[in-house]
């Protein structure tokens, strides 16, 4: 070069540059990816849950990155994430089969509602799910009502249309098949703005059921709107021990209290319900079902 | 975490990894906009038109780019920058770059439009051209990296795509915004957001009384 000094500033600025990079890496805590559902994360669970593994071990810091099932999968699939929590069997199965993922442990639970007006102009109080997108799907049809969609491949989205296959309908297109592509939360106010039907979670349900008013739970109840949370050890993860920590810590007794009170006093009902010996049996025979569905 | 106390960390992160970005992307983007202010070379031109049309690139896709570059399976994976801020900071930098670099060679052009005879016509070399136009278009700088920096402060894509949104570590203004929308809480939301059009309007103000003088 022909300016010293400029060789010198050079020199200079590659060796902060180099010097600052080892010594973050240095005194980074060890860090773990969590990638996760949005329906777990939003309600603060997660967060709660986190606080208490610090406890444990203060030196891990636990880093959640709250996307759909779908894409929390995927950036799995990608190396960047060391545990998935999610709630989709089928993608869940897809993903166990290609490798990426490993060490299933179920460690919560709830259901999923079919909300809808309140008039219910499709008629599908007390009916089974199934026979509940019949109705909807024969409704649609006739104009009376519209359908609200997440579109997003989340977790409540893929059971969505695992409950059209069961039902052998594809209401993708019709002019009353809406998809948000959004939040549960944002599908839920579309569809008290629209009067429409939606598939959802009772945990955002419950949390937003003050605002609201035009919807009322119409279908509940069944294996087939079981919804099972389960945690993952990510294959490629560079910190399996940890992790592998983590996930244990899921199931323990203390998580598992902390679960089932989640949010009873704020939102006056169970958001999720722990997994005991006698559930656990149950829940791994309905997921091996749901994945198939 | 107290939520006041939460607010104003989110409101600094995001102002210092903006600031930061701005002032990382300033180092080349001003260069940049020198060269291509002292150039009428064909390349100059060329090179002046790409800025210009990326000027308008959605941050969506910058940030999946930036993704999948800094993805542990990724050819910048090894760095292990995904999930943190610097991960943003390098995200906006280069988000910013092209408007930095446009804002500010328009307003040098206009610069060296007024003073370029009379330099030339005392005998200026290229050092002190290059001197003079930027003692002269400070202002005109000043300006393209706030304007900078508003964008910056007020872009999604990147934030969310490489940063993540983790509490405490990558959550700035817009991400919180998206995050509380998708939990349903307006309220936080709004507020979230209000700060963020203040911020953004008091530097429009700040810009706007620079191009005055």
């Amino acid at each position: 070069m022909r300016n010293p000094t400029l060789t010198v500033l050079f020199v200079i600025a590659v060796t902060i540059l180099v010097g600052g990079y080892l010594i973050y890496q240095w005194c980074m805590p060890k860090r773990l990816v969590v990638s996760t559902t949005t329906s777990l994360y939003a309600t603060g669970l997660l967060d709660a849950i986190a606080d208490g593994f610090k406890a444990h071990n203060p030196n891990v810091e636990v880093v959640f990155v709250a996307v759909g099932s779908g894409e929390a999968l995927r950036r799995a699939a990608q190396g960047d994430a060391d545990l998935v929590l999610v709630h989709a069997p089928s993608l869940e199965l897809t993903y166990i089969q290609k490798g990426v993922i490993s060490k299933s442990r179920i460690f919560a639970y709830n259901y999923f509602l079919i909300v809808g007006p309140k008039d219910d102009p499709a008629r599908i109080e007390g009916l089974d799910p199934v026979e509940a997108f019949k109705a909807i799907f024969k409704a649609g049809e006739e104009g009376e009502i519209e359908f609200i969609s997440r579109g997003d491949n989340s977790g409540t989205h893929v059971r969505e249309l695992a409950l059209w296959r069961r039902a052998h309908l594809d209401p993708k297109g019709e002019p009353w098949y809406i998809e948000t592509g959004s939040g549960m939360a944002e599908t839920l106010r579309v569809a008290n703005e629209k009067r429409a039907y939606t598939l959802t979670d009772v945990g955002t349900y419950l949390k937003l059921k003050e605002t609201l008013g035009e919807l009322k739970p119409l279908v509940k109840g069944g294996r087939l709107l079981l919804n099972i949370y389960s945690g993952y050890l990510v294959v490629s993860s560079k910190e399996p021990e940890l992790a592998m920590r983590f996930l244990e810590y899921l199931v323990s007794d203390e998580v598992q209290a902390l679960i089932k009170n989640f949010g009873v006093e704020e939102y006056g009902g169970q958001l999720f319900y722990p997994v005991n010996s006698t559930s656990l049996a149950e829940l791994k025979k309905a997921w091996a079902e749901l994945a198939e569905v | 975490m107290e939520p006041t106390y939460e607010l104003l960390t989110i409101v600094l992160r995001s102002v210092s990894v903006s600031g930061l970005a701005v002032l990382l992307s300033s180092t080349w983007s001003i260069p940049l906009a020198l060269r291509l202010t002292l150039t009428s070379s064909k390349l100059g031109k060329m090179v002046e038109d790409l800025i210009n049309a990326l000027t308008s690139i959605p941050t969506v896709v910058l940030g999946l780019l930036l993704y999948m570059l800094l993805s542990r399976s990724g050819p910048l994976g090894f760095l292990g920058l995904l999930y943190t801020p610097y991960a943003i900071v390098v995200g906006q930098a280069i988000l910013v770059t092209p408007l930095i670099t446009s804002i500010a060679l328009t307003g040098l052009l206009k610069v060296k439009d007024e003073v370029w005879e009379l330099l030339i016509s005392l005998g200026a070399g290229r050092r002190q051209v290059s001197q003079a136009l930027v003692r002269e278009g400070l202002h005109q700088i000043l300006s393209s990296i706030l304007l900078g920096f508003n964008r910056a402060l007020g872009e999604l894509g990147v934030a969310l795509t490489v940063g993540g949104n983790v509490r405490g570590l990558t959550r700035v203004m817009t991400t919180a915004i998206a995050l509380e929308v998708s939990r349903g809480e307006y309220e936080l939301a709004v507020s979230l957001g209000l700060i963020l059009l203040t911020v953004s309007l008091a530097l429009t103000l700040v810009v706007r009384r620079l191009g005055v003088r």
